[in-house]
Protein backbone atom coordinates (compact mmCIF):
# COMPACT_ATOMS: atom_id res chain seq x y z
CA UNK A 1 0.00 0.00 0.00
CA UNK A 2 1.41 3.25 -0.77
CA UNK A 3 0.52 6.92 1.24
CA UNK A 4 -2.19 8.86 -0.43
CA UNK A 5 -1.83 12.05 -1.87
CA UNK A 6 -4.49 13.49 0.49
CA UNK A 7 -2.10 12.78 3.32
CA UNK A 8 1.03 14.61 1.68
CA UNK A 9 -1.17 17.54 0.61
CA UNK A 10 -1.96 17.33 4.80
CA UNK A 11 1.57 17.68 5.59
CA UNK A 12 2.26 20.43 3.21
CA UNK A 13 -0.70 22.51 3.97
CA UNK A 14 0.66 24.30 7.03
CA UNK A 15 3.50 25.59 5.47
CA UNK A 16 1.55 26.94 2.53
CA UNK A 17 -0.94 28.74 4.39
CA UNK A 18 1.97 30.89 5.88
CA UNK A 19 3.49 31.21 3.20
CA UNK A 20 0.65 32.00 0.93
CA UNK A 21 -0.84 34.26 3.70
CA UNK A 22 2.25 36.00 5.18
CA UNK A 23 4.98 35.54 2.42
CA UNK A 24 3.54 35.75 -0.76
CA UNK A 25 0.53 37.91 0.08
CA UNK A 26 2.32 40.83 1.16
CA UNK A 27 4.69 40.70 -1.85
CA UNK A 28 1.91 41.49 -4.10
CA UNK A 29 0.19 43.77 -1.80
CA UNK A 30 3.60 45.54 -2.22
CA UNK A 31 4.65 45.40 -5.66
CA UNK A 32 1.38 46.80 -6.73
CA UNK A 33 1.31 49.32 -3.96
CA UNK A 34 4.00 50.54 -5.27
CA UNK A 35 2.01 52.08 -8.10
CA UNK A 36 -0.50 53.90 -5.91
CA UNK A 37 -0.12 56.76 -3.24
CA UNK A 38 -1.41 54.87 -0.62
CA UNK A 39 -0.97 56.49 2.49
CA UNK A 40 -0.98 54.25 5.71
CA UNK A 41 -3.47 56.69 7.97
CA UNK A 42 -5.38 57.64 4.30
CA UNK A 43 -8.24 55.90 2.99
CA UNK A 44 -8.34 57.08 -0.76
CA UNK A 45 -5.77 56.11 -2.75
CA UNK A 46 -4.41 56.61 -6.32
CA UNK A 47 -2.93 54.62 -9.35
CA UNK A 48 0.08 56.52 -10.38
CA UNK A 49 1.89 54.40 -12.25
CA UNK A 50 5.73 54.86 -12.51
CA UNK A 51 5.46 57.89 -10.58
CA UNK A 52 6.72 56.51 -7.34
CA UNK A 53 10.45 55.03 -9.50
CA UNK A 54 10.39 57.96 -11.08
CA UNK A 55 9.91 60.84 -7.74
CA UNK A 56 12.75 58.25 -6.02
CA UNK A 57 15.54 58.26 -8.64
CA UNK A 58 15.09 62.90 -7.99
CA UNK A 59 14.76 61.90 -4.06
CA UNK A 60 18.03 63.07 -2.84
CA UNK A 61 17.51 61.17 0.47
CA UNK A 62 16.94 57.98 -1.97
CA UNK A 63 20.01 58.23 -3.72
CA UNK A 64 21.62 59.26 -0.33
CA UNK A 65 20.85 56.11 1.28
CA UNK A 66 21.25 53.87 -1.89
CA UNK A 67 25.28 55.20 -2.11
CA UNK A 68 25.34 54.11 1.71
CA UNK A 69 24.21 50.83 0.89
CA UNK A 70 26.78 50.73 -1.68
CA UNK A 71 29.49 51.96 0.23
CA UNK A 72 28.73 49.37 3.34
CA UNK A 73 27.91 46.34 0.47
CA UNK A 74 31.49 47.37 -1.71
CA UNK A 75 33.66 48.21 1.78
CA UNK A 76 32.36 45.24 4.14
CA UNK A 77 32.69 42.46 1.73
CA UNK A 78 35.94 42.01 0.33
CA UNK A 79 37.75 42.54 3.96
CA UNK A 80 35.08 40.23 5.39
CA UNK A 81 35.94 37.34 2.95
CA UNK A 82 39.75 38.20 2.94
CA UNK A 83 39.84 38.16 6.48
CA UNK A 84 37.33 35.51 7.27
CA UNK A 85 39.59 33.27 4.65
CA UNK A 86 42.83 34.14 6.46
CA UNK A 87 41.71 33.49 9.96
CA UNK A 88 40.04 29.76 8.62
CA UNK A 89 43.66 29.28 6.68
CA UNK A 90 45.17 29.88 10.66
CA UNK A 91 42.62 28.01 12.35
CA UNK A 92 42.51 24.68 9.90
CA UNK A 93 45.56 23.10 11.15
CA UNK A 94 46.01 21.06 14.42
CA UNK A 95 46.98 22.70 17.06
CA UNK A 96 46.49 23.29 20.84
CA UNK A 97 43.44 25.24 21.68
CA UNK A 98 42.11 25.21 18.49
CA UNK A 99 38.44 24.70 19.50
CA UNK A 100 38.37 27.69 21.98
CA UNK A 101 40.24 30.24 19.38
CA UNK A 102 37.48 28.65 16.84
CA UNK A 103 34.69 29.32 19.23
CA UNK A 104 35.86 32.36 20.60
CA UNK A 105 35.95 34.14 16.81
CA UNK A 106 32.78 32.66 16.02
CA UNK A 107 30.98 34.21 19.52
CA UNK A 108 30.09 37.43 18.33
CA UNK A 109 28.18 36.14 15.23
CA UNK A 110 25.57 34.39 17.34
CA UNK A 111 25.14 37.62 19.62
CA UNK A 112 22.70 39.63 19.07
CA UNK A 113 22.60 42.73 16.90
CA UNK A 114 20.95 45.22 19.00
CA UNK A 115 23.38 43.89 21.90
CA UNK A 116 26.93 44.38 19.74
CA UNK A 117 25.67 48.01 18.29
CA UNK A 118 24.92 49.13 21.99
CA UNK A 119 28.31 47.76 23.23
CA UNK A 120 30.14 49.55 19.76
CA UNK A 121 28.02 52.66 20.99
CA UNK A 122 30.12 52.68 23.97
CA UNK A 123 33.26 52.00 22.49
CA UNK A 124 33.27 54.62 19.74
CA UNK A 125 31.51 57.44 21.98
CA UNK A 126 33.89 59.87 23.32
CA UNK A 127 36.14 58.44 25.51
CA UNK A 128 35.42 54.93 24.55
CA UNK A 129 38.12 52.67 24.23
CA UNK A 130 38.34 52.50 20.59
CA UNK A 131 38.59 56.68 20.55
CA UNK A 132 41.38 56.23 23.17
CA UNK A 133 42.74 53.66 21.02
CA UNK A 134 43.02 55.55 17.73
CA UNK A 135 43.92 58.75 19.83
CA UNK A 136 47.01 56.31 20.92
CA UNK A 137 48.34 55.39 17.66
CA UNK A 138 48.21 59.40 16.58
CA UNK A 139 44.90 59.78 14.48
CA UNK A 140 42.72 62.55 15.95
CA UNK A 141 39.03 60.69 16.24
CA UNK A 142 35.89 63.65 15.93
CA UNK A 143 35.44 65.32 18.96
CA UNK A 144 32.03 64.25 19.48
CA UNK A 145 33.02 60.50 19.09
CA UNK A 146 33.02 58.08 15.77
CA UNK A 147 29.51 57.77 15.77
CA UNK A 148 28.58 61.63 15.86
CA UNK A 149 30.76 62.97 12.89
CA UNK A 150 29.52 61.96 9.13
CA UNK A 151 33.51 61.54 8.09
CA UNK A 152 33.77 58.38 10.70
CA UNK A 153 29.98 57.36 11.59
CA UNK A 154 29.09 55.00 8.83
CA UNK A 155 32.85 53.65 8.49
CA UNK A 156 32.92 52.36 12.12
CA UNK A 157 29.89 50.71 11.54
CA UNK A 158 31.18 48.97 8.70
CA UNK A 159 34.27 48.01 10.76
CA UNK A 160 31.59 46.44 13.42
CA UNK A 161 29.70 44.85 11.05
CA UNK A 162 32.95 43.03 9.47
CA UNK A 163 34.20 42.12 13.39
CA UNK A 164 30.96 41.03 14.10
CA UNK A 165 30.67 38.45 10.69
CA UNK A 166 34.14 37.04 10.14
CA UNK A 167 33.58 34.46 12.75
CA UNK A 168 30.61 32.96 10.61
CA UNK A 169 31.97 32.99 7.22
CA UNK A 170 35.68 31.87 8.90
CA UNK A 171 33.16 28.68 10.07
CA UNK A 172 31.91 28.22 6.45
CA UNK A 173 35.39 28.46 4.61
CA UNK A 174 36.22 25.66 7.28
CA UNK A 175 33.70 23.61 6.13
CA UNK A 176 35.16 23.87 2.97
CA UNK A 177 38.68 23.42 3.64
CA UNK A 178 37.98 20.03 5.33
CA UNK A 179 36.29 18.70 2.02
CA UNK A 180 39.58 19.24 -0.10
CA UNK A 181 40.82 15.89 -0.43
CA UNK A 182 44.14 15.44 1.83
CA UNK A 183 45.95 13.36 -0.91
CA UNK A 184 46.09 16.47 -3.39
CA UNK A 185 48.20 18.27 -0.87
CA UNK A 186 50.34 15.68 -0.81
CA UNK A 187 50.81 14.78 -4.15
CA UNK A 188 51.37 18.61 -4.26
CA UNK A 189 54.56 18.52 -2.02
CA UNK A 190 55.85 15.45 -3.44
CA UNK A 191 55.99 17.58 -7.27
CA UNK A 192 58.29 20.15 -5.04
CA UNK A 193 54.92 22.81 -4.64
CA UNK A 194 55.65 24.96 -1.61
CA UNK A 195 53.21 26.25 0.37
CA UNK A 196 52.18 29.42 -1.22
CA UNK A 197 51.91 27.86 -4.66
CA UNK A 198 49.88 24.79 -2.78
CA UNK A 199 47.49 27.88 -1.42
CA UNK A 200 47.11 29.29 -4.98
CA UNK A 201 46.96 26.26 -7.03
CA UNK A 202 44.91 23.71 -4.63
CA UNK A 203 43.14 25.67 -2.24
CA UNK A 204 41.59 28.61 -3.49
CA UNK A 205 40.30 27.15 -6.69
CA UNK A 206 38.90 24.20 -4.58
CA UNK A 207 37.09 26.94 -1.98
CA UNK A 208 35.20 28.57 -5.13
CA UNK A 209 31.89 26.99 -4.87
CA UNK A 210 32.34 28.11 -1.07
CA UNK A 211 33.50 31.57 -1.95
CA UNK A 212 30.32 31.94 -4.16
CA UNK A 213 27.77 30.95 -1.58
CA UNK A 214 29.39 33.07 0.91
CA UNK A 215 29.36 36.29 -1.52
CA UNK A 216 26.13 35.42 -2.29
CA UNK A 217 24.75 35.28 1.04
CA UNK A 218 26.69 37.94 2.67
CA UNK A 219 25.69 40.88 -0.04
CA UNK A 220 21.97 39.59 0.45
CA UNK A 221 22.44 40.22 4.38
CA UNK A 222 24.74 43.51 3.47
CA UNK A 223 21.90 45.03 1.11
CA UNK A 224 19.74 44.61 3.95
CA UNK A 225 21.98 46.72 6.69
CA UNK A 226 19.37 48.07 9.28
CA UNK A 227 19.38 46.99 12.63
CA UNK A 228 22.96 49.04 13.59
CA UNK A 229 21.99 52.17 11.69
CA UNK A 230 18.49 52.09 13.66
CA UNK A 231 20.56 51.23 16.94
CA UNK A 232 23.18 53.30 16.80
CA UNK A 233 22.73 56.07 14.25
CA UNK A 234 18.83 56.12 13.22
CA UNK A 235 20.42 57.21 10.32
CA UNK A 236 22.23 60.33 10.59
CA UNK A 237 25.34 61.69 10.17
CA UNK A 238 25.49 60.36 6.81
CA UNK A 239 25.07 56.57 7.23
CA UNK A 240 20.99 56.01 6.00
CA UNK A 241 20.66 53.26 4.24
CA UNK A 242 18.15 51.95 1.97
CA UNK A 243 16.44 49.84 4.35
CA UNK A 244 16.34 52.31 6.73
CA UNK A 245 14.81 54.83 3.78
CA UNK A 246 11.73 52.08 3.58
CA UNK A 247 11.53 51.89 7.02
CA UNK A 248 11.58 55.56 7.53
CA UNK A 249 9.44 56.87 4.19
CA UNK A 250 6.85 53.90 5.09
CA UNK A 251 6.38 53.36 8.55
CA UNK A 252 7.10 56.80 10.41
CA UNK A 253 7.30 60.60 8.69
CA UNK A 254 4.27 60.58 6.71
CA UNK A 255 3.87 56.79 6.24
CA UNK A 256 4.14 56.66 2.19
CA UNK A 257 3.55 52.83 1.57
CA UNK A 258 3.45 53.34 -1.40
CA UNK A 259 6.32 55.16 -1.88
CA UNK A 260 8.30 53.26 0.46
CA UNK A 261 7.03 50.08 -1.48
CA UNK A 262 8.75 51.07 -4.79
CA UNK A 263 12.08 51.70 -3.18
CA UNK A 264 11.82 48.54 -1.64
CA UNK A 265 11.32 46.67 -4.89
CA UNK A 266 14.07 48.77 -6.28
CA UNK A 267 16.49 47.08 -3.63
CA UNK A 268 15.43 43.73 -4.53
CA UNK A 269 16.26 44.32 -8.06
CA UNK A 270 19.45 45.63 -6.90
CA UNK A 271 19.99 42.39 -4.86
CA UNK A 272 19.12 39.78 -7.42
CA UNK A 273 21.49 41.71 -9.68
CA UNK A 274 24.35 41.47 -7.67
CA UNK A 275 23.47 37.85 -6.48
CA UNK A 276 23.52 37.09 -11.00
CA UNK A 277 26.69 38.66 -10.89
CA UNK A 278 28.80 36.70 -8.53
CA UNK A 279 27.23 33.69 -10.21
CA UNK A 280 28.30 34.76 -13.60
CA UNK A 281 31.71 36.25 -12.90
CA UNK A 282 32.70 32.82 -10.55
CA UNK A 283 31.24 30.35 -12.97
CA UNK A 284 33.03 32.02 -16.04
CA UNK A 285 36.51 31.70 -14.34
CA UNK A 286 35.84 28.38 -13.59
CA UNK A 287 35.61 27.54 -17.15
CA UNK A 288 38.28 29.44 -18.23
CA UNK A 289 40.91 27.72 -15.35
CA UNK B 1 63.11 23.35 13.72
CA UNK B 2 63.73 26.28 14.84
CA UNK B 3 62.39 28.50 11.66
CA UNK B 4 59.60 26.20 12.77
CA UNK B 5 59.54 26.76 16.53
CA UNK B 6 59.53 30.88 15.15
CA UNK B 7 56.49 30.69 12.83
CA UNK B 8 54.52 28.61 15.45
CA UNK B 9 55.28 31.31 18.27
CA UNK B 10 54.20 33.74 15.72
CA UNK B 11 51.05 32.32 14.76
CA UNK B 12 50.49 31.54 18.31
CA UNK B 13 50.64 35.65 18.89
CA UNK B 14 48.19 36.66 15.60
CA UNK B 15 45.79 33.94 17.20
CA UNK B 16 45.82 35.67 20.44
CA UNK B 17 45.79 39.32 19.13
CA UNK B 18 42.33 38.37 17.41
CA UNK B 19 41.15 36.68 20.56
CA UNK B 20 41.41 39.48 22.57
CA UNK B 21 40.13 41.85 19.57
CA UNK B 22 36.47 39.32 19.16
CA UNK B 23 36.16 38.75 22.95
CA UNK B 24 37.00 42.03 24.55
CA UNK B 25 33.91 44.02 23.65
CA UNK B 26 31.90 41.01 25.51
CA UNK B 27 33.98 40.72 28.19
CA UNK B 28 33.75 44.97 28.52
CA UNK B 29 30.09 44.36 27.97
CA UNK B 30 29.46 41.91 31.08
CA UNK B 31 32.39 44.38 33.05
CA UNK B 32 30.56 47.22 32.82
CA UNK B 33 26.72 45.82 33.45
CA UNK B 34 28.93 44.78 36.87
CA UNK B 35 29.48 48.59 37.80
CA UNK B 36 27.79 50.11 40.43
CA UNK B 37 25.52 52.63 38.59
CA UNK B 38 26.09 56.12 38.15
CA UNK B 39 29.04 57.91 37.13
CA UNK B 40 30.45 58.02 34.03
CA UNK B 41 32.32 54.83 32.26
CA UNK B 42 35.95 55.69 31.81
CA UNK B 43 38.56 52.84 31.38
CA UNK B 44 40.13 53.45 34.61
CA UNK B 45 36.90 51.61 36.47
CA UNK B 46 37.73 48.43 34.62
CA UNK B 47 39.90 47.92 36.95
CA UNK B 48 38.35 49.01 39.92
CA UNK B 49 37.23 46.21 42.53
CA UNK B 50 33.73 47.43 41.82
CA UNK B 51 31.20 44.27 40.99
CA UNK B 52 27.58 44.75 42.07
CA UNK B 53 24.73 42.73 40.53
CA UNK B 54 22.29 45.48 41.36
CA UNK B 55 21.96 46.96 37.96
CA UNK B 56 20.19 43.13 36.86
CA UNK B 57 17.91 43.44 40.13
CA UNK B 58 16.85 46.71 38.82
CA UNK B 59 16.05 45.77 35.53
CA UNK B 60 13.76 42.79 37.14
CA UNK B 61 12.31 44.59 39.31
CA UNK B 62 12.12 48.23 38.42
CA UNK B 63 11.95 47.94 34.37
CA UNK B 64 10.16 45.44 32.27
CA UNK B 65 13.41 43.02 31.61
CA UNK B 66 10.97 40.02 33.50
CA UNK B 67 8.34 40.59 30.79
CA UNK B 68 10.63 40.97 27.75
CA UNK B 69 12.24 37.84 29.08
CA UNK B 70 9.50 36.04 29.09
CA UNK B 71 8.01 37.32 25.93
CA UNK B 72 11.47 36.33 23.61
CA UNK B 73 11.15 32.82 25.55
CA UNK B 74 7.91 32.23 24.74
CA UNK B 75 8.35 33.58 21.05
CA UNK B 76 11.34 31.66 20.89
CA UNK B 77 10.63 28.77 22.03
CA UNK B 78 7.16 28.33 20.24
CA UNK B 79 8.77 29.27 16.78
CA UNK B 80 10.94 26.63 17.70
CA UNK B 81 8.32 23.76 18.06
CA UNK B 82 6.55 24.76 15.58
CA UNK B 83 9.77 24.67 12.90
CA UNK B 84 10.47 21.19 14.07
CA UNK B 85 7.13 20.33 13.96
CA UNK B 86 6.34 21.81 10.28
CA UNK B 87 9.18 21.96 9.12
CA UNK B 88 9.75 17.71 9.38
CA UNK B 89 6.07 17.53 7.80
CA UNK B 90 6.66 19.40 4.70
CA UNK B 91 10.14 17.89 4.40
CA UNK B 92 9.03 14.24 4.86
CA UNK B 93 6.23 14.86 1.98
CA UNK B 94 9.03 16.41 -0.17
CA UNK B 95 11.33 13.60 0.23
CA UNK B 96 8.87 10.65 0.00
CA UNK B 97 5.74 11.49 -1.63
CA UNK B 98 6.63 11.82 -5.36
CA UNK B 99 3.02 12.65 -6.35
CA UNK B 100 3.33 16.46 -5.36
CA UNK B 101 5.11 18.24 -7.76
CA UNK B 102 8.54 18.10 -6.16
CA UNK B 103 10.25 20.41 -8.15
CA UNK B 104 7.70 23.23 -8.21
CA UNK B 105 8.02 23.18 -4.38
CA UNK B 106 11.35 23.13 -4.37
CA UNK B 107 11.49 25.76 -6.39
CA UNK B 108 9.12 27.79 -3.90
CA UNK B 109 11.79 27.10 -0.95
CA UNK B 110 14.30 28.77 -3.19
CA UNK B 111 12.24 31.20 -4.15
CA UNK B 112 11.54 32.75 -0.56
CA UNK B 113 14.77 32.21 0.54
CA UNK B 114 15.99 34.58 -2.26
CA UNK B 115 13.24 37.12 -1.06
CA UNK B 116 14.91 39.76 1.09
CA UNK B 117 12.72 40.45 4.05
CA UNK B 118 12.94 43.88 3.77
CA UNK B 119 9.94 43.84 1.00
CA UNK B 120 7.91 43.05 4.08
CA UNK B 121 8.19 45.86 6.33
CA UNK B 122 5.87 47.93 5.06
CA UNK B 123 3.08 45.35 3.87
CA UNK B 124 3.26 42.54 6.48
CA UNK B 125 2.77 45.33 9.10
CA UNK B 126 -0.71 46.49 6.85
CA UNK B 127 -2.13 43.28 7.17
CA UNK B 128 -1.07 42.94 10.87
CA UNK B 129 -2.99 45.56 11.60
CA UNK B 130 -5.95 45.17 9.46
CA UNK B 131 -6.16 41.57 10.63
CA UNK B 132 -5.70 42.48 13.97
CA UNK B 133 -2.98 40.42 14.76
CA UNK B 134 -0.82 44.17 15.16
CA UNK B 135 0.52 43.66 18.77
CA UNK B 136 0.23 40.32 19.48
CA UNK B 137 2.16 37.65 19.98
CA UNK B 138 0.61 36.05 16.70
CA UNK B 139 2.45 38.47 15.14
CA UNK B 140 5.54 37.29 15.93
CA UNK B 141 4.91 33.82 15.39
CA UNK B 142 2.77 32.97 12.81
CA UNK B 143 4.91 34.10 9.69
CA UNK B 144 8.12 32.28 11.25
CA UNK B 145 6.51 29.09 12.11
CA UNK B 146 7.89 27.10 8.90
CA UNK B 147 11.35 27.96 7.54
CA UNK B 148 12.11 27.08 4.05
CA UNK B 149 16.12 26.79 4.78
CA UNK B 150 14.59 24.43 8.14
CA UNK B 151 12.60 22.49 5.17
CA UNK B 152 15.71 22.04 3.11
CA UNK B 153 17.66 21.08 6.10
CA UNK B 154 15.61 17.84 7.05
CA UNK B 155 14.46 16.63 3.83
CA UNK B 156 18.03 16.54 2.67
CA UNK B 157 18.71 14.18 5.82
CA UNK B 158 15.02 12.23 5.42
CA UNK B 159 16.53 11.46 1.97
CA UNK B 160 19.37 10.20 3.28
CA UNK B 161 17.63 7.54 5.58
CA UNK B 162 16.24 4.34 3.75
CA UNK B 163 12.58 3.61 3.50
CA UNK B 164 12.61 0.41 3.57
CA UNK B 165 11.57 0.48 7.33
CA UNK B 166 9.02 3.07 6.72
CA UNK B 167 7.42 0.51 3.91
CA UNK B 168 7.98 -2.71 6.55
CA UNK B 169 5.89 -0.70 8.97
CA UNK B 170 2.94 0.02 6.13
CA UNK B 171 3.24 -3.80 5.14
CA UNK B 172 2.37 -4.08 9.08
CA UNK B 173 -0.68 -2.16 8.87
CA UNK B 174 0.96 1.08 10.45
CA UNK B 175 -1.09 4.20 9.82
CA UNK B 176 0.88 6.84 8.08
CA UNK B 177 0.56 9.48 10.71
CA UNK B 178 2.13 6.32 13.30
CA UNK B 179 4.72 5.74 10.81
CA UNK B 180 5.74 9.35 11.17
CA UNK B 181 6.10 9.73 14.66
CA UNK B 182 7.33 6.53 15.95
CA UNK B 183 9.46 5.56 13.22
CA UNK B 184 11.21 8.58 10.90
CA UNK B 185 11.30 11.59 13.36
CA UNK B 186 13.45 9.67 16.01
CA UNK B 187 15.55 8.89 12.84
CA UNK B 188 15.58 12.57 12.17
CA UNK B 189 16.81 13.85 15.80
CA UNK B 190 20.18 15.19 14.88
CA UNK B 191 18.73 17.01 11.86
CA UNK B 192 16.27 18.32 14.32
CA UNK B 193 18.24 19.74 16.63
CA UNK B 194 20.30 21.51 14.32
CA UNK B 195 17.32 22.93 13.33
CA UNK B 196 15.80 23.51 16.23
CA UNK B 197 19.58 25.37 17.55
CA UNK B 198 19.09 28.14 14.72
CA UNK B 199 15.53 29.03 14.48
CA UNK B 200 15.62 29.56 18.33
CA UNK B 201 18.98 31.35 17.78
CA UNK B 202 17.45 33.41 14.69
CA UNK B 203 14.60 34.59 16.69
CA UNK B 204 16.25 35.32 20.20
CA UNK B 205 18.04 38.01 17.94
CA UNK B 206 16.03 39.33 15.74
CA UNK B 207 14.72 43.14 15.63
CA UNK B 208 13.04 44.27 12.70
CA UNK B 209 10.05 42.86 12.44
CA UNK B 210 9.32 42.00 16.10
CA UNK B 211 10.06 45.83 16.51
CA UNK B 212 7.95 46.90 13.68
CA UNK B 213 4.69 44.55 14.76
CA UNK B 214 4.03 45.72 18.49
CA UNK B 215 4.10 48.73 19.96
CA UNK B 216 3.55 47.60 23.64
CA UNK B 217 5.84 46.29 26.67
CA UNK B 218 3.16 42.94 26.86
CA UNK B 219 4.43 41.66 23.83
CA UNK B 220 8.00 43.04 23.16
CA UNK B 221 10.78 41.28 23.45
CA UNK B 222 14.15 41.94 24.59
CA UNK B 223 16.16 43.14 21.70
CA UNK B 224 13.28 45.60 21.04
CA UNK B 225 12.89 46.47 24.85
CA UNK B 226 16.81 47.07 24.76
CA UNK B 227 17.13 49.22 21.72
CA UNK B 228 14.17 51.17 22.49
CA UNK B 229 15.44 51.58 26.77
CA UNK B 230 18.29 53.46 25.27
CA UNK B 231 16.72 56.15 23.38
CA UNK B 232 14.83 56.88 27.18
CA UNK B 233 17.19 58.77 28.51
CA UNK B 234 20.74 59.84 28.56
CA UNK B 235 22.42 56.80 28.17
CA UNK B 236 22.47 54.62 31.21
CA UNK B 237 25.40 52.42 30.41
CA UNK B 238 25.17 50.19 33.65
CA UNK B 239 21.67 48.80 33.24
CA UNK B 240 22.01 48.83 29.09
CA UNK B 241 25.15 46.63 28.99
CA UNK B 242 23.15 44.00 31.90
CA UNK B 243 20.27 44.26 29.98
CA UNK B 244 22.36 42.94 27.59
CA UNK B 245 23.89 40.53 29.13
CA UNK B 246 20.72 39.18 30.65
CA UNK B 247 20.01 38.58 25.84
CA UNK B 248 23.42 37.26 25.67
CA UNK B 249 23.50 34.70 28.87
CA UNK B 250 21.74 32.13 27.77
CA UNK B 251 23.07 32.07 23.60
CA UNK B 252 26.04 31.64 25.86
CA UNK B 253 25.53 28.82 27.81
CA UNK B 254 23.32 27.26 24.37
CA UNK B 255 26.45 27.75 22.82
CA UNK B 256 28.70 26.05 25.19
CA UNK B 257 26.31 23.00 25.39
CA UNK B 258 25.31 22.59 21.13
CA UNK B 259 28.99 23.51 19.72
CA UNK B 260 28.66 20.83 17.15
CA UNK B 261 25.00 21.60 16.39
CA UNK B 262 25.82 25.16 15.64
CA UNK B 263 28.49 24.72 13.43
CA UNK B 264 26.86 21.79 11.49
CA UNK B 265 23.50 23.80 10.72
CA UNK B 266 25.88 26.70 9.56
CA UNK B 267 27.60 24.58 7.46
CA UNK B 268 25.26 22.41 6.19
CA UNK B 269 23.86 24.59 3.16
CA UNK B 270 27.76 25.57 1.84
CA UNK B 271 29.40 22.28 1.50
CA UNK B 272 26.24 20.52 0.00
CA UNK B 273 25.62 22.86 -2.60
Amino acid sequence: MKPSRSTALALVLPWLLTLAVFWLFPLVISFVMGFTDFRLLVKDYQWVGLANYRALFSDQDFIKALKNTFIFVLGTIPVTTVLSLSMALLVSRRFKGRGVFRAAYFLPSITSMVVIALIFTNLYQRGGYVVLLAKLVGLTPPENGLLYDSSTALFSIMAMDVWMSVGYYMLIFLAGLKSIPEELYEAAEIHGAGAVRRLFSITLPLLKPVALFILVINSIKSFQVFVEIFVMTKGKFDTSTAVYFVYETGLTTGFKSGYASAAAYVLFVIIALFSAMWFLLLRRRQALW
Amino acid sequence: MVRRKVFSAFNYLVLVLLLAIMVFPLVWMFRVSLMSAGGSIDIGRIFNVDFTLANYRDLFLAHNMGRYLFNSLFVGLTVTVGNILFCFMVAYALARYKYLHNKLLFMTVIVVLMIPAHILIVPLYILMVKTGLYDSYWALILPWLVNPIGIFLVKQYIESIPSSMEEAARLDGAGELRILVRIVMPLCKPALAVLAIQVFFTNWNSFLFPYILTSSDDVRTLPVGLALYQGHQAIDWQHLMAGSGVAVLPILILFILMQRQIVSGITAGAVKQ
